[in-house]
């Protein structure tokens, strides 16, 4: 426990609170002419891109997971509590 | 339970906290962008009614149903209603936001070609909902 509270410390200290400051700062100044639309649409498909990559790994575990631990799989092993009644 | 090991519970719930705050990152960073007005922007009240636009330009002219402005300039338009809840939406520039009776919201864009684009109420606000449209004209600067 004592270990993750430095490492939330260490990241905190390396990276939370650089960007939270550079961000508020940034607040001050005045705004670009920039394009709503480029900044809202690449917002989006990045993250589209992340929910279907999680999506896909997690999916594939499954598949995987199912495949590798059914009962006719050749390699199955009985577990302690499934008995050896095979 | 002995030879257990929480190191995949952990790298899980690692994994799963660094996207959520990197998504979270992300999003947070876009809107402070994109609500950041630019030092100059034209101030345009838009009013919301059932069911018709009325846009009030700092000069004072008033456009009812149609929006002139300038290509390559900021705006912001500080919008709100007379009586209930509309959404101002131009499709084209993802400008939307609500039109609350009793506030002023705003939002702001800056056009980037010369063009027409359809302005419609994106929050239904009763029986002609469907028909509050209008246009906007984003025309060459004048000066």
């Amino acid at each position: 426990m004592k270990r993750m509270i430095g490492l939330f410390l260490v990241l905190a200290v390396l990276v939370i609170i650089p960007a939270i400051d550079l961000a508020f700062a940034a607040g001050d100044e005045p705004g670009e002419y920039l394009d709503r639309r480029v900044i809202i649409w690449n917002l989006f498909f990045r993250l589209m891109a992340v929910a279907f990559t999680v999506g896909a790994v997690v999916s594939g575990t499954l598949i995987w997971l199912v495949w590798r631990f059914r009962e006719s799989n050749p390699k199955a092993k009985p577990t302690p509590y499934e008995g050896t009644d095979w | 339970m002995s030879g257990h090991s929480n190191m995949p519970e952990w790298i899980y719930i690692a994994v799963v906290v660094a996207l959520m705050t990197w998504v979270g990152a992300e999003a947070w960073n876009a809107e402070r962008l994109v609500e950041h007005v630019p030092e100059g922007a034209e101030v345009i009240k838009v009013t919301a009614q059932q069911w018709f636009w009325t846009f009030e330009h700092e000069d004072g002219t008033k456009e009812i149903g149609e929006l002139h402005v300038e290509v390559g300039k900021a705006y912001k338009f500080e919008i709100e209603s007379k009586d209930v809840i509309h959404s101002f939406n131009i499709h084209d520039y993802v400008v939307l936001m609500d039109a609350v009776p009793g506030r002023v919201n705003t939002v702001w864009f800056a056009p980037t070609e010369v063009g027409e684009h359809a302005i419609q109420c994106r929050e239904y606000c009763g029986l002609l909902h469907y028909n509050m449209r209008g246009t906007l004209y984003v025309e060459e600067q004048s000066s």
